[in-house]
């Protein structure tokens, strides 16, 4: 599955996006742990619930299962418009 | 219609695209938002403005559905640019088209109150000798 960070996320992972291939993996919240454990610089604002996350560009809030297919965005709260 | 775009846009040409498709439009509503010169206490030079295209074509595209289910629309069109953006540039247009004011002026509200919230952008404002990456709060 593909990650894809986005705004000052990326700038704590270094990387705008990230392929993932690990069967450890079936859910969104296995997905989290595996990031804050990887960039531990993310653990205290997926804390502070300051992290967003769509699952195939759809918001997700709860623990959905994923798929090898899946495109994971993380990004912080928007500012468009 | 749905454009994420770099570059500036004419919002009358936009709009005329649109609006002579339907020769019973009697209400167009319209809002514009732009780069403003202050910001946070400090002076603002640019912004850049950076987008998640694929899922906000994909919440675009969702929300103006909702908009058209909730009132009666002839057609809405959405533009929001990306990229670096001087003061002054235009950021947004949101335009609904409608047979009477009611539907196109709340519709409009409905579709920038959504964008605000949820549309995957992120503003990262840039001052004299920084920059910060802003959150909307309203």
């Amino acid at each position: 599955m593909k990650i894809k960070y986005f705004a000052w996320i990326k700038e704590i992972t270094s990387s705008e996006e990230e392929e993932i291939n690990s069967s450890k993996i079936k859910n969104l919240d296995q997905l989290k742990f595996f990031i804050i454990t990887k960039y531990p610089d993310l653990k205290k604002h997926l804390n502070k619930e300051i992290l967003r996350f769509a699952v195939n560009q759809e918001y997700v809030v709860e623990n959905i299962d994923l798929n090898m297919g899946d495109e994971i965005a993380v990004f912080p709260p928007v500012s468009g418009g | 219609m749905i454009k994420i775009q770099k570059e500036d846009f004419n919002s009358e040409e936009e709009i005329n695209k649109i609006k002579k498709l339907y020769s019973n439009t009697g209400a167009v509503t319209s809002f514009v938002g732009y780069v403003r010169d202050y910001n946070n206490n400090n002076k603002v030079q640019s912004i850049n403005l950076e987008v998640y295209e694929r899922m906000a074509h994909k919440q675009f595209k969702k929300i103006i559905s909702e908009a058209k289910s909730r009132w009666n629309l002839l057609d809405c069109l959405i533009i929001h640019r990306y990229g670096k953006l001087n003061v002054n540039s235009k950021i947004v247009l949101v335009t609904c088209f409608s047979e009477h004011r009611k539907d196109s002026f709340e519709s409009c509200n409905f579709i920038m109150e959504f964008l605000k919230k949820d549309a995957p952008f992120w503003k990262n404002e840039f001052y004299n000798k920084e920059n910060q990456w802003l959150t909307n709060f309203n």
